[in-house]
């Protein structure tokens, strides 16, 4: 057992320094892009504008007359902008955004502020995190649950009615699941009135914390369900399809003649070995759904990442955009990260292998 | 290894120590249902296996030989059209009895398998030894350390080094692994084992490794095999009987000794003669032709269209035909 | 090659024939939309300001809410052409004055007209003419409206005009002068008439009217605010989703065929470097950088398309690889290279055409995919600024939503076309990955 910890903590540690450096080389990539329009000087540029005006604050400066504070105002400017390299050749600047965008250091925003009223960039979209994980991580729990007890439910029986219509039904999960929301808040808010178009809770909710838990409750109703509508016939066809697949492996067959119960088999046998490949496949869902959360997340007005990234598209504010960018990177990188140590404590031969083992 | 005492727990009466009879088999059938039509795997095959016997059954592939052996085991695919007949062992017809029943007391109880071709027979994700004790664990309720001791044992029986019980599959060569199901196999000390094509997917010396750690076994315990092949060099070391199928049928079921001196059923004959020895010079002989389509079997003898034996008679199917009270043929030469 | 021969299983999955019955829908709609209204006049129509539009009722419904019973008016034009010369008088010193009458009939029960205006061309030197409008109902009511001073080309918005609605009782012109007298809810039935005697004032000017009764349907697929026939759009979303969804899944799934057989053959660090570059594809968030991209580059549908096709040929796809493994060892490849064959020609002559049908269905169902994600870009306003795509009109539809408006159609349309699309590429999708995935075939 400590052996097994022991092999998976070496395989953690290569991924994890393998992954780095991929994540450096994104996050090169996202800067490349980012600076194509210009936009990296524009950000430090508001970096600098932040600083000198937070200096100019200083109210002996603001007696001298209109005059004078431009040119101090201007100087400062200047001695910024050789501070932060802008007169220096490209190549320096991008060290330096790389430096900053790797360490996080994503500057301040143009217009937006963050909760707290505060304009840095990190804060702004760290502070969105939790909401975007609270509604993601839900759906995505429920999605994955039900979607696995139906699969195995459905790969008993092979061919009945419910199979057939799940596979019937499987091409319904080819919209994204902010199409469903639209379509969910069409009927359930501007029909039926009965649920809200959107937005996190009801500022007129009980201020008890049951009372706003059930307000969260309620207004998470329609976008998990967006979600769930959104994927279920298809992930459920292609779990089942995966444990019709791996049922029909020798090995199945051989615990079946070994006497074992249906359920030991089920468990022992068809789920745990399906696990890495269900694994690599949810790797691909989940990025795919971080990356629809930014729309689903707009169109119910859910406080998250998504939303936030929307505002800084509508808003025009540049800082936040880019700095989004590498924030949605790096959850991806840990994504990736969590789902390839997953994988490797599921299966022994990624684990084992990566490490030298021999057939004996 | 210690003989294991049979758990308390016994619905039904079988008569172990009575008679000599193990298995007897009456009128088998099983069909599949295919998108071509209905393939009649098994077509009535009926045999006799006495206790502490062995029998090897011989036949080409598509004869039907490793559908009888799932059939035994009640191990059946989807697609299952017909299947019928009586399979009783120990006085008890197992068909009637339902899956559950089946499933706890038939199953690495009564009767053990080994499959073909080892390399995918392990679970990929459990220990090797885990997987060797799981059936005392399930059916005999004996706890995990005990079981997984008794795996050592089985192990060190089969050759198979007690650190590899701890490994994965897939750390194991195809030799260890096929040794590691036969100590699976024999882990509950079954009555019966079947072992369909056990080294065909082996190397040479791994097969004689394999085999003579079947003999062993054979002479150390008080079980049965069913050995199906399509090898018959290795069998004739193991076998105390030969049953031969062709075409969904049994032609002929005969002691070793007698079949490989001198096979009665002209396919048996064929089979015989295509085989090279070592000691004599011998022409081989080799069969035309093909064997006919289960999806619909012809009228009458099912060898006749290939056989040099054939007569006006074949056009009807013969019924097994026995001679000297040890040897049953299915062909018309034998009548009496 | 039995290439032919598998497609034909296809007819055995009624989801895959529905599905193919959409695509070929679609691609008639493609086909369709480009005849009738060319690229650059479709572009030129839709991002036309009102006045190309003026004639048209701002935010009408499809003519087909009237097979369910709603009875609803369309636009009546009647124009200078079709106007009854009543009568006409020389008053001397070059004023004349005709009188015009604008007839139309109004047989709607279902509701009234949704504008009323007079469109006029005049031409003059100094003194403008004038025309003095007279509204006579079918029930012979005649209701005054007013003088209008024809000051070049323009329109006099005859439901705007406030005094008149004043005078009218407070209820807007374009009711008030249809309603029916006993039951004021109703649009009274019948032939109405605008009577217009117009009066110019020199020798040589001249006056063109037109009447315009706007209608509350118009076309299959209604109008949007900006008073465009929405048909245009949802037509022409057809040939772009299909050409963008089509184009980035074919492009990329022949490279993903291509470097994953390169992938394995040569393995060593070769593999490495595309697991690797699989990697960095997969950090790097799509959505995220083609916002980055119409937000500082450019929102043109192309260089979207561009940034997407350079984006996914960053290394190559993980399904691919396991089964290319196990083909290094098959003894064909082994029997090739025994004799000599160089690796790019093992590459291209045995493992690509091995893995071509399983290329198929991924083909299909990747489109699906890329048609959302335009539609995606669309939606959050960074759609191509002069192309009329589906998402784009699901996006400017959605800013009404909030507002308790009823323009469902206007969102259910679009929305109704990119279900079609993308549910039909699945299911011919599903259906095809069940024929050729050799793993599918066995269950």
């Amino acid at each position: 057992m400590l052996e097994n910890l022991r092999r998976l903590g070496t395989y953690a540690g290569v991924r994890g320094l393998l992954l780095f450096f991929t994540v450096i080389v994104a996050v090169w990539l996202i800067i490349l892009i980012a600076n194509m329009g210009g936009a990296m000087d524009k950000i430090i540029e508001s970096q600098i504008r932040e600083q000198v005006g937070a200096m100019m604050q200083n109210p002996d400066l603001q007696q001298l007359p209109e005059g004078e504070r431009k040119k101090i105002y201007d100087q400062h400017v200047e001695v910024l902008r050789i501070q932060y390299g802008l007169d220096r050749p490209f190549i320096e600047r991008a060290f330096r955004y790389l430096w900053n965008g790797i360490t996080l250091n994503l500057g301040y925003a143009e217009r937006i502020h963050s909760d707290t009223g505060s304009r840095q960039v990190r804060l702004i979209l760290v502070e969105r995190l939790p909401y975007t994980l609270l509604l993601w991580g839900t759906a995505q729990f429920l999605l994955f649950s039900t979607s696995v007890f139906i699969a195995l439910i459905l790969s008993r029986r092979y061919g009945s009615f419910v199979d057939r219509l799940v596979v019937m039904l499987a091409p319904t999960s080819a919209p994204p699941a902010w199409f469903y929301g639209i379509i969910l808040i069409l009927i359930f808010a501007s029909l039926l009135k009965v649920l809200p178009y959107g937005g996190f809770i009801d500022p007129l909710a009980p201020p008890t914390f049951l009372g706003r838990a059930l307000s969260v409750l309620k207004h998470m109703v329609l976008p998990v369900s967006s979600v769930i509508v959104g994927g279920i016939f298809a992930t459920i066809y292609s779990w089942r399809t995966f444990f019709l697949i791996y049922s029909s492996e020798d090995y199945v067959e051989l615990a079946r003649a070994k006497g074992l119960s249906s359920r030991s088999i089920e468990r022992r046998y068809i789920l745990r070995p399906t696990l890495p490949p269900i694994v690599t496949s949810f790797a691909m869902m989940l990025i795919a759904v971080w990356m629809g959360g930014v729309i689903t997340e707009t169109v119910f007005s859910w406080p998250g990442l998504g939303r936030m990234l929307y505002n800084a598209i509508a808003q025009n504010d540049t800082p936040v955009i880019v700095g989004a960018n590498v924030i949605y990177g790096y959850l991806l990188a840990m994504s990736v990260f969590v789902l390839d140590i997953l994988y490797a404590a599921l299966d022994p031969r990624v684990r084992i292998g990566a490490v030298g083992g021999q057939r004996l | 290894m210690a003989k294991q005492t049979k758990s308390a727990v016994n619905l039904v009466n079988f008569g172990r120590s009575e008679s000599a009879t193990l298995l007897r088999v009456e009128d088998l059938k099983l069909y599949f249902r295919t998108t071509k039509g209905v393939v009649q795997a098994v077509d009535g095959v009926s045999f006799e296996l006495g206790r502490r016997r062995s029998a090897t059954v011989l036949g080409e592939s598509g004869c039907g030989k490793t559908t009888l052996a799932r059939a035994i085991l009640r191990l059946l695919p989807r697609n299952v059209h017909t299947f019928s007949g009586k399979i009783v062992l120990d006085g008890v017809d197992l068909m009637p009895m339902n899956d559950e029943w089946f499933r706890k007391e038939i199953r690495w109880r009564k009767i053990s398998f080994v499959p073909q071709a080892a390399m995918n027979a392990l679970n990929p994700v459990l220990r090797v030894g885990h997987q060797i004790a799981e059936p005392l664990v399930v059916h005999h309720g004996v706890s995990q350390d005990a079981a997984f001791k008794r795996a050592v044992e089985a192990a060190k029986l089969v050759g198979l080094p007690e650190d590899f019980l701890s490994r994965y599959a897939f750390e194991l060569s195809g030799g260890m692994r096929q040794r590691a199901i036969i100590a699976m196999a024999l882990l509950t000390n079954p009555e019966l084992i079947i072992l369909d094509e056990p080294t065909s997917a082996l190397d040479v010396l791994t097969q004689a490794n394999i085999m003579n750690t079947l003999k062993k076994i054979k002479r150390e315990f008080e079980m049965s095999y069913i050995l199906i092949t399509h090898d018959i060099a290795t069998s004739s070391e193991l076998a105390d009987e030969v049953i031969v199928m062709y075409a969904g049928h049994i032609v002929e079921h005969s002691p070793a000794a007698r079949f490989f001196k001198a096979p009665l059923h002209p396919y048996a004959q064929k089979l015989m003669a295509s085989v090279p020895t070592l000691r004599e010079d011998k022409e081989l002989e080799f069969i035309p032709g093909q064997p006919p389509s289960l999806l619909n079997p012809p009228k009458g003898c099912r060898f006749a269209p290939r056989c040099p034996k054939r007569f006006e008679r074949c056009a009807e199917e013969p019924p097994l035909f026995s001679l000297d009270g040890v040897s049953v043929v299915k062909c018309w030469l034998f009548a009496r | 090659m039995n290439l032919w021969a598998r497609l034909q299983e296809l007819r055995r999955y009624p989801s895959a024939l529905v599905g193919l019955a959409a695509v070929g829908l679609l691609i008639l709609m493609s086909v369709y939309a480009v005849v009738r209204y060319p690229y650059s006049e479709a572009i030129r129509l839709w991002r036309a300001g009102e006045l190309t539009w003026l004639e048209y009722p701002r935010n009408a419904a499809p003519r087909w809410f009237n097979w369910f019973g709603a009875d609803l008016p369309e636009t009546i034009s009647v124009t200078h052409e079709r106007a009854k010369a009543l009568h006409a008088e020389d008053l001397g010193g070059g004023v004349r004055r005709r009188t015009l009458s604008f007839s139309c009939d109004f047989l709607n029960g279902g509701g009234f007209p949704k504008e009323l205006a007079l469109f006029y061309e005049a031409t003059f030197t100094r003194t403008p003419p004038q025309a003095v409008l007279t509204w006579r109902t079918p029930d012979g009511r005649e209701i005054p409206i007013g003088t209008q001073v024809l000051r070049g080309g323009g329109r006099y918005i005859i439901s705007a005009d406030a005094a008149l609605v004043k005078r009218l009782g407070g209820r807007p012109p374009h009711e008030a002068l249809f309603a029916h007298p006993a039951e004021p809810g109703k649009p009274l039935r019948g032939r109405y008439e605008l009577l217009v005697d117009l009066f110019t004032f020199e020798p040589q000017s001249e006056a063109q009217l037109k009447l315009i009764v706007y209608g509350q349907v118009h076309g299959w697929a209604g109008t949007d605010n900006l008073r465009r026939d929405l048909s245009i759009a949802l037509l022409w979303g057809a040939p772009i989703a299909m050409v963008f969804g089509m184009s980035a899944a074919l492009i990329l799934t022949l490279w993903y065929l291509f470097i994953s057989a390169v992938a394995t053959w040569y393995g060593g660090w070769v593999d490495a470097l595309v697991d690797r570059l699989t990697e960095l594809r997969m950090i790097l968030p799509l959505l995220p950088i083609l916002i980055m991209v119409g937000m500082f580059w450019s929102r043109s549908l192309w260089i979207m398309l561009a940034v997407l096709i350079l984006y996914g040929v960053i290394g190559g796809s993980k399904n691919y690889r396991a089964m290319y493994l196990q083909t290094r060892s098959l003894p064909y490849v082994e029997a090739a290279r025994a004799y000599g064959a160089g690796n790019f020609r093992i590459i291209v002559r045995y493992l690509v055409p091995r893995f071509l049908p399983l290329t198929i269905p991924a083909f299909i169902n990747a489109i699906p995919g890329y048609v959302f994600l335009e539609a995606s870009l669309a939606v959050l306003g960074l759609g191509d600024p002069v192309l009329p795509t589906w998402g784009k009109v699901i996006q400017e539809a959605s800013g009404f939503l909030y507002m308790g408006s009823s323009y469902y159609y206007w969102i259910l349309l679009p929305a109704a076309l990119l279900f079609l699309t993308g549910v039909g590429f699945a299911m011919v999708g599903i259906a095809l990955d069940r024929i050729f995935n050799p793993r599918l075939r066995a269950i």
